[in-house]
């Protein structure tokens, strides 16, 4: 089954003109087998033209039309065949076409994820499988945070601890469903005073922390070489502030996203020289939000399995 | 197996990251302390607005042997028997010198309201209506110019209702619930200041009707918090019903007296209409060549108080008299150097200069400039354990020179009509907002000159770090790239002029 071992995450989720992600969460079923690498380089655009002000979507024409492009590189390894180890390090550079504000570029957050498979038994006309990632994503860069909405990201270290269920058929077809709670820290801005429903002597910002799902259905065509997938991914922050009337958003704001998108990946697997490659593309838009850029997204990458 | 151990380890990670996290300070952390001094003159020195000492008249007291305040006596120890602990906490919030809180709640509103109006939908923008304050935009907008008049009208009621306090505190010399009856103990630090009208509720009833004025949507709270700030004294077992009463007497008609002369002062008319402010900017074109024009979209048509110029000054007695030469045309050798060197250093910021120029953005949705300066001032009235006359005293005067340098730098501002870099460098970019008003002379720079050279004034051994601040302020606005270095540089001459006729005045106010 080496086609099942190139199948990475690549949910690009570089939502959120705050990066609110951070990078893809290893959110689905799939897994290395032990010594065996995969190595991505993912390239995504997302950009809005609207943003939710508290519930209010708005334009705002100093911003014009908001762009952010990611280029990430990933590396996924196998542990054992239960247990994989991932890597992600986006570079990110924002921009808009409105009003007079400089845009930001830099390396983003190092994320680095464990996945692995509690259990997965066949059940009935295929198999259920439960698979849990915990994450840790670090700054590495001294972006700041409190650049909004040009930041690269929120500027905090965040834990995160996702359960993973997924049902899949024999015949290729599953559904799978994705829950994860995401703890932030505070971020350090450069400014001593701030407003977030009350003033605040600090040079500290508290991050919300954030529940985050996934859903998706999706199916294995021409012998699992490709994948097709429609998804949904939500966030919830769980406390936090809005962006004030005509005010900019911070990192204290409390964010909500729906999303709903499609995903498709190839590996050549019969293509003698190009064996060990994939690429994958992706698309999603956010519906609904708050305190958060309507983003439209398209993502390309390319993957590229081998073993040690 | 192996996978329970790695959550265990992420899981104690976790833990141990979320451990780490700051007390994030909602306030300043100080508590009441001992006077450095009382001041016993001080009802002699001369008010700023009040024509003396006893133009405020209250009841004489009743001596402490008599019924009536033995009544009072024992209600404060009844009171003072039953605290719970959230009314332990409210004394402590206030402590012996609320001069500090108020001046916190004030900078907090002007944060507060610091939000600037969204266009309609047609691209025109609504402007704050003070007969309407709860209408969208609210009431007020308060911009730098905006807050540095309000703060400035809190600091000479609270001064002057000191003065007039101090003054009948050392003519009855009414001592405090403690020195009568020794079996009390204060909440607060002893002091040998007498009781009699209580200081404390003196600058929260001039804070309370100051600001209401200033801020009317916030009327409840700022009662709800002057009830709050008088009932601790008693509390606290520093006064009496009747110390708080007189002392609230006198806070409320010294802050009329100051609200009559803000009635008066101009502001009203600093936002001008469209034609107004069309016939400013073309006057200065007829006058040097160049104008100022908002690079918002859609265009803002009114930039922000074209006629603050024109408010009345507290102690420079012409405008014309401190305002800044001439700035280099656009396009001589001048400006050129100055253009290259925005271009340069926002092409090649440094991370300390990024800081810098987020440090003192004080932009939208902050206490300003000079909200900045006050929250320093406080800082030294702490550390240097100010009364609270004193302390009223040294933000008096700090915030009449602030206000001040802000007309001055108004009136520059417009009649010089400046354009903003992103105006003359094209395709210029900024990491700061630029604000919609004229560039010469920076705001950042003259309130911060101005505040600087009081405080270097009251407290010599801080002048050279409030210099070094003033500097930094006016330097970051050029690494935010929304302001030339001769905005900057003519702006911290400006305010250190304005602020010097405050300090001549300081000087001669009987508190040396």
């Amino acid at each position: 089954m080496k086609n099942n071992l190139t199948r990475i995450f690549l949910l690009v989720l570089s939502i959120g003109y705050v990066g609110i992600l951070k990078a893809q969460t290893p959110s689905d079923d799939l897994l290395m087998q032990k010594r065996e690498f995969c190595v991505a380089l993912l390239y995504d655009a997302g950009s809005w033209d609207q943003y939710w002000e508290g519930t209010r979507l708005r334009s705002n024409a100093n911003i014009g039309t908001f762009s952010k492009k990611a280029l990430t590189s990933m590396v996924a390894y196998g542990i054992t065949n239960k247990i994989n180890l991932i890597a992600t390090l986006p570079y990110i550079q924002t921009e808009a076409t409105g009003g007079q504000l400089k845009g930001a570029k830099g390396i983003q957050d190092l994320n680095i994820a464990i996945k692995g498979e509690i259990f997965n038994q066949q059940v009935g006309p295929g198999k259920i499988s439960f698979l849990a990632t915990g994450g840790f994503g670090t700054p590495v860069s001294n972006y700041l945070s409190d650049y909004q909405p040009f930041s690269l990201g929120l500027g905090t270290n965040e834990w995160s601890l996702r359960g993973i269920l997924q049902y899949r058929f024999d015949n290729g077809i599953y559904v799978r469903g994705a829950a994860a709670h995401l703890w932030r820290g505070q971020t350090k801005v450069e400014r001593d005073f701030y407003y977030n429903n009350g003033a605040y002597y600090s040079e500290w910002m508290d991050v919300p922390n954030a529940l985050n799902y996934h859903a998706s259905v999706g199916t294995w065509l021409f012998n699992s070489a490709l994948k097709i997938e429609a998804n949904y991914m939500g966030l919830r922050s769980t406390s936090g502030d809005d962006i004030r009337i005509y005010n900019s958003p911070q990192p204290t704001n409390q964010v909500e996203v729906d999303q709903v998108g499609f995903f498709a990946q190839y590996y050549f697997k019969t293509i003698k020289p190009l064996q060990g490659f994939g690429v994958i593309a992706s698309y999603s838009k956010m519906i609904h939000g708050r305190n958060m850029g309507q983003f439209q997204n398209y993502g390309f990458g390319i993957t590229y399995q081998f073993k040690i | 197996m192996k996978n329970k151990y790695i959550f265990i380890v992420l899981t104690l990670g976790l833990l141990f990251g979320l451990s780490c996290e700051k007390e994030l300070l909602t306030q300043a952390d100080y508590t009441d302390y001992a006077f450095a001094g009382i001041d016993e003159k001080g009802g002699s020195w001369k008010p700023i607005l009040l024509s003396g000492a006893s133009q405020i008249v209250i009841p004489a007291p009743k001596d402490v042997t008599s019924d009536e305040y033995k009544t009072e006596l024992n209600n404060v120890k009844l009171a003072m028997s039953t605290l719970n602990t959230a009314q332990r906490e409210t004394i402590a919030y206030w402590t012996n010198n609320p001069i500090l809180r108020w001046n916190e709640i004030a900078l907090e509103l002007a944060t507060k309201y610091n939000l600037i109006p969204e266009p309609n939908a047609d691209g025109s923008y609504p402007v704050p209506d003070a007969a309407n304050p709860g209408k969208y935009p609210l009431f007020p907008y308060s911009h730098p110019p905006y807050t540095c008049r309000a703060l400035a009208y809190l600091s000479v009621a609270q001064f002057d209702g000191l003065i007039s306090a101090w003054n009948y505190k050392f003519k009855y010399n009414r001592k405090a619930p403690y020195e009568v009856d020794n079996s009390i103990v204060p909440a607060y630090a002893k002091t040998a200041l007498p009781a009699y009208p209580a200081d404390a509720a003196v600058v929260a009833a001039a804070s309370r009707d100051i600001l209401i004025a200033m801020f009317p949507l916030e009327k409840d709270y700022l009662i709800a918090k002057a009830n709050e700030n008088m009932v601790c004294l008693t509390w606290a077992g520093v006064n009496v019903q009747s110390d708080v009463d007189a002392g609230a007497i006198i806070g409320a008609e010294v802050a009329k007296v100051a609200l009559q002369r803000a009635g008066s002062d101009g502001m009203k008319r600093a936002q001008t209409p469209r034609a107004i402010s069309d016939s400013i900017k073309t006057a200065a074109l007829n006058r040097f060549g160049w104008q100022w024009d908002n690079q918002e979209s859609p265009v803002r048509p009114v930039g922000l108080a074209p006629l603050f110029g024109k408010v009345k000054m507290w102690n420079v007695p012409t405008v014309e008299e401190v305002r800044p030469p001439v700035p280099p045309k656009p396009g001589s050798a001048e400006f050129n150097v100055a253009v290259q060197e925005l271009k340069d250093v926002t092409k090649n910021l440094t991370t300390e200069q990024r800081k810098i120029a987020n440090w003192w953005s004080d932009g939208l949705n902050t206490y300003t400039p000079p909200g900045h300066w006050n929250r320093f001032a406080k800082n030294f009235l702490i550390k240097y354990k100010f009364n609270p006359l004193r302390s009223a005293r040294t933000l008096a005067y700090m915030n009449m020179a602030i206000m001040d340098a802000g007309i001055s730098c108004w009136d520059a501002k417009y009649y010089y009509h400046y354009p903003r870099p992103i105006q003359t460098i094209p395709g210029f970019k900024t990491i700061l907002g630029t604000p919609n008003f004229p560039a010469y002379t920076s705001g950042h720079s003259t309130f911060s000159a101005a505040g600087a050279e009081v405080l270097s004034y009251i407290f010599p051994a801080e002048a050279q770090q409030c210099q070094t601040w003033a500097r930094e302020a006016a330097e970051s606005r050029i690494y935010g790239g929304i302001h030339y270095r001769f905005d900057a540089e003519a702006g911290l001459t400006q305010g250190k002029n304005v602020a010097v006729y405050a300090v001549n005045r300081a000087k001669k106010d009987g508190a040396e």
